[in-house]
């Protein structure tokens, strides 16, 4: 690669980036502008805000059932407020605080303590909804501190005791919290999101336009026909991304600050907030490098595939909602990075801003991150310079993707973006439907889910198509040789699969609420074939020909390995659970597997069954006597079980594929392993 | 010079079949000859032109421009070839010496050379009174001369135009006919596709009839025109097309 023909693309990048107005606004001027006016008219609105509260006082209904010196004496003290007016109670009392009317009602009532003094109860009622009822109820609750202190001063002078006992007890706050350490953990709630969402905002607003803009305006040929490597062009236009994306981030984190040490040294409520410490900004900066070059090569390849700037722009709003929804994270005061997190994108880069705000970081976890995003970032670079050579998808012209086209031509039915959009319709389903189907009866509720999300849409689908079912979720009888291999697969597989969940219990410990819902899925009723029959079968058949009969299809024109590959990623991603979207993946690869391998469902339906109903059993009778060789402590099996696991999967995988290999079909090796 | 041999693409179509749009298409440029790519819109010209250029890879067959491989040297191919198309855009926000640069040196081509290129180009093309302008204050035609400009910045052996006055009025393209010319005095091989007979007929050395992404016919003017037994372009045109399409139904009707 010529690094001077980089620099060349680079600079012009550049010059014409500069050249461009809309930029320039968004870039520069806007943030300028708009930080001082949000930050000043929000601070000037809150200090507003807080005197009409203080000014417009309240109303508070009053209802006294003892009428003595000492509840005078707290009425006097609340009293004594400014703007404060005390109304007799009334019937409507609780109508006028509902309404608004009222601030707060308070009543005293009294009552005789075991050594016979009177005791007084102030019961203050009031809506916290509202901010002003709040601002209200603490100055009622400071007034009867006041009068209790007063009270029991007078009562210990009548006895004769000094009054200085009450001080007998203090307390005194020592924050050994450096102001760092405050300013750090207040700023590395927000300033990691906000940081994150600047950087992808200031990359996705040039990469649309860089390749896809090119191909807009017809440039991108001549520039493909130049003597510049493909490369060459990629790296400059994808350096010119970094350095919009930086700049975005410096001119809005300095505008920010700026504005933020105004709102703050006029509030005057932090004190030594107002320091931001210029240091930690540059670490910032820096640890903000190796995302910039990821959210470059991300979006620039995704601005390659795209015909227009209009589609670029539709790809990058995914992209921005992901990382803002992953930027959040830093939102939550109890996650904390760790080695693991420290491989998770964006959510790394925010955990680490804030350990870094605080001085609490582990060079191990900045390696890793700062690692891992590099990786990340070479893969997204390699697929936009692969994508650039990729002629089909230079030169992508119009398709006619609209819903009346699709049904004129049976055979388009089955194609990815068709595939996508139906998936992505039943997840949406299954979580707002199935979620409402399962509140009440879950046993009910898991049938109607299987039956009616998943099952039926398809066979629907196939309908309006006018397409056989049988044919096209290949539901076929299965040969004698293959279904006598299943059961040894699908036990074996299974081993392997809880052995794999143990694992991930290991390292990320599922939460209690998670466990008890899982086992409230077993005990739904004692009936053990019922339980069978809504754990395992009806699994087995539904989502049998939901993902592996008929979802599948849609994506058989990228090959069969990709098909297998791609219907398992979203049976997994189906199961709506983290915990278990890896060993709901590889099952699904499995599945995938055996249904194309043997071109009929049966057998992937039969190793479901046996799957689901294998963790059943070893679920129910895990405490049973039985078990005992392969169940340890009542709920986790044995390691050891991997060995025979392994050893029996590979060997009837082999088997199965050596069963299933004919002539003139098409040879592909076991895509899971 | 352009050596094409038995070049095909094929495109994988929507339905699953295949397509092909360029079909085992071979024909020769000299040095210092203009041959004209003829055929209808959609016989696979722009197809072609972009084989030649490196942008497609051929799905069989290969091209050899200057003696480089279109398949296995492309980047020394690109660096021997001037292109220009109709319909090329420019980048609207730089200035015309500043996109000339540009791409002289993404070419390749030393600072000082791409200078006295492009004051030379700037006074046959009568370019002197825009070239600080910002592209997109400029007319159609003036678009078209920076265009040219662009493209023969690195003095390549090879020219291919690729429909170079679709869309252009007649004295635009007046421009680029008598630029054609010119590279041909040069001593350039140039190769040019239009689907306007007049243009073929006062330009083009030799003639490579193209037509549903095969050659019918190859040949100067006058050989054509004593093969045929016609004058006129068009109809030389469709005398071949008719005489594949029957050539075609016979050997349909053998099976």
């Amino acid at each position: 690669m010529n690094f001077k023909t980089v620099f060349i693309v680079f600079r012009k990048e550049m010059l014409e980036m500069l050249r461009d107005k809309r930029t320039i606004f968004t870039t520069f001027i806007l943030p300028l502008i708009l930080y001082p006016l949000l930050f000043v008219g929000f601070g000037s609105i809150m200090s507003r805000q807080e005197q009409v509260l203080e000014e417009r006082g309240a109303q508070i209904a009053l209802v006294d059932s003892v009428q003595t010196e000492v509840s005078q004496s707290i009425i006097e003290s609340i009293g004594e407020n400014k703007g404060f007016e005390l109304i007799p109670y009334t019937k409507e009392a609780k109508t006028l605080l509902d309404e608004g009317e009222l601030q707060a009602i308070v009543s005293i009532t009294d009552s005789t303590n075991t050594s016979g003094l009177s005791v007084y109860k102030v019961r203050v009622s009031f809506d916290s909804s509202k901010e002003r009822n709040l601002l209200v109820y603490n100055k009622i609750k400071d007034s009867v501190n006041q009068s209790k202190e007063s009270n029991i001063a007078s009562y210990l002078e009548t006895k004769a005791i000094d009054p200085g006992i009450m001080e007998l007890i203090q307390v005194e706050q020592v924050d050994t919290a450096s102001s760092q350490k405050i300013v750090g953990s207040f700023l590395g709630m927000f300033l990691p999101y906000l940081m994150i969402m600047m950087l992808v905002a200031g990359a996705a607003m040039v990469a649309g336009d860089l390749v896809a803009g090119e191909k807009e305006r017809h440039t991108l040929e001549t520039l493909l026909v130049s003597s510049a490597g493909r490369n060459e062009l990629v790296i400059g236009k994808y350096l010119t991304v970094i350095t919009v994306a930086m700049v975005n981030v410096v001119v809005n984190l300095f505008s920010m600050s700026f504005s933020m040490q105004y709102l703050l040294g006029s509030a005057a409520e932090l004190g030594d907030f107002t320091s931001i410490p210029i240091w930690g900004f540059l670490i910032l900066l820096a640890a903000m490098i190796p995302l910039a070059t990821f959210f470059a090569a991300l979006l620039l390849s995704l601005s390659t595939f795209s015909r227009n700037i209009k589609e670029a722009g539709s790809y990058q709003q995914p992209v921005m909602i992901i990382s803002m929804l992953l930027g959040m994270i830093s939102f939550l005061p109890s996650v904390e990075i760790n080695t693991l997190l420290s491989l998770v994108p964006v959510v790394n880069i925010a955990l680490l801003f804030r350990a870094v705000l605080t001085n609490e970081f582990q060079w191990l976890h900045v390696f890793l991150t700062i690692g891992s995003t590099l990786i990340l970032d070479v893969i997204a670079i390699w697929a936009t310079i692969k994508l650039f050579n990729t002629e089909s998808v230079l030169f992508r012209t119009e398709d006619d993707t609209s819903l009346k086209n699709v049904r004129k031509e049976k055979r388009n039915l089955f194609n990815s973006f068709n595939g996508t959009v139906i998936y992505a319709i039943l997840l949406a389903l299954l979580y707002y439907l199935g979620q409402y189907l399962q509140k009440g009866d879950l046993l009910n509720g898991l049938i109607q889910t299987q039956v009616l999300i998943i099952l039926l849409p398809p066979l629907l689908i196939l309908r309006i198509f006018k397409l056989k079912p049988r044919e096209v979720c290949r539901i076929k009888a299965p040969k004698l040789k293959e279904v006598a291999l299943v059961p040894y697969i699908a036990i074996s597989a299974s081993v392997i699969v809880i052995l794999i969940m143990q694992v991930i219990n290991m390292l990320f410990p599922f939460p209690e609420k998670y466990l008890e819902q899982m086992s409230s899925m077993f005990e739904m009723t004692d009936n053990i074939w019922i339980q069978l029959a809504v754990i395992a079968l009806l699994p087995g058949i539904c989502e049998e020909v939901l993902f592996r009969g008929f979802l599948i299809r849609f994506y058989e024109g990228y090959g069969k390995k990709a098909a297998v590959i791609i219907s398992a990623l979203l049976f997994a991603a189906f199961h709506l659970d983290p915990f278990r979207l890896l060993p709901t993946f590889l099952l699904g690869l499995l599945l995938g597997y055996l249904t194309l391998r043997s071109g009929g469902i049966l057998n992937s339906m039969l190793s479901h069954f046996l799957n689901n109903a294998f963790a059943l059993v070893i679920s129910t009778f895990a405490t049973s006597a039985w078990l005992e060789y392969i169940i340890k402590d009542s709920d986790t099996i044995q390691w050891w079980l991997i060995f025979p696991a392994a050893i029996i999967f590979v060997v009837s995988i082999v088997l199965f594929h050596k069963v299933t290999s004919t002539k003139g079909e098409e040879q592909w090796e076991s895509s899971d392993t | 010079m352009i050596e094409v041999l038995e070049l095909e693409k094929e495109f994988p179509k929507k339905d699953g079949t295949r397509f092909k749009a360029v079909d085992r298409v071979s024909f020769e440029a000299q040095d210092g000859e203009i041959v004209c790519l003829l055929g209808v819109n959609g016989a696979g010209k722009t197809t072609t032109m972009r084989l030649l250029s490196t942008v497609f890879k051929p799905t069989y067959g290969t091209a050899k421009i200057q003696g480089y491989d279109i398949v296995t040297q492309p980047a020394k191919v690109r660096e021997n070839l001037g292109f220009l198309s109709g319909d090329t855009g420019l980048y609207n926000r730089l200035r015309v010496h500043e996109f000339i640069t540009y791409f002289g040196r993404l070419n390749q081509v030393p600072d000082a050379q791409i200078k006295s290129r492009m004051d030379e180009m700037a006074e046959l093309l009568d370019m002197k009174d825009f070239i600080d302008r910002k592209i997109e204050f400029l007319s159609s035609g003036m678009k078209q001369k920076v265009s040219i400009v662009r493209s023969i910045i690195h003095d390549p052996p090879v020219m291919i135009f690729d429909e170079p006055t679709s869309g252009l009025d007649i004295l635009t393209a007046r421009n680029i006919i008598s630029f054609i010319r010119d590279c041909k005095e040069k001593g350039k091989c140039v190769l040019f596709s239009t689907h306007i007979m007049r243009e073929a007929e006062r330009l083009a050395d030799r003639i490579v009839l193209i037509h549903r992404g095969q050659v019918l016919a190859t040949g100067t003017l006058e050989e054509m025109r004593a093969e045929t037994n016609q004058v006129d372009l068009d109809d030389i045109f469709v005398h071949y097309v008719n005489k594949s399409n029957t050539e075609e139904e016979l050997q349909a009707h053998e099976f």
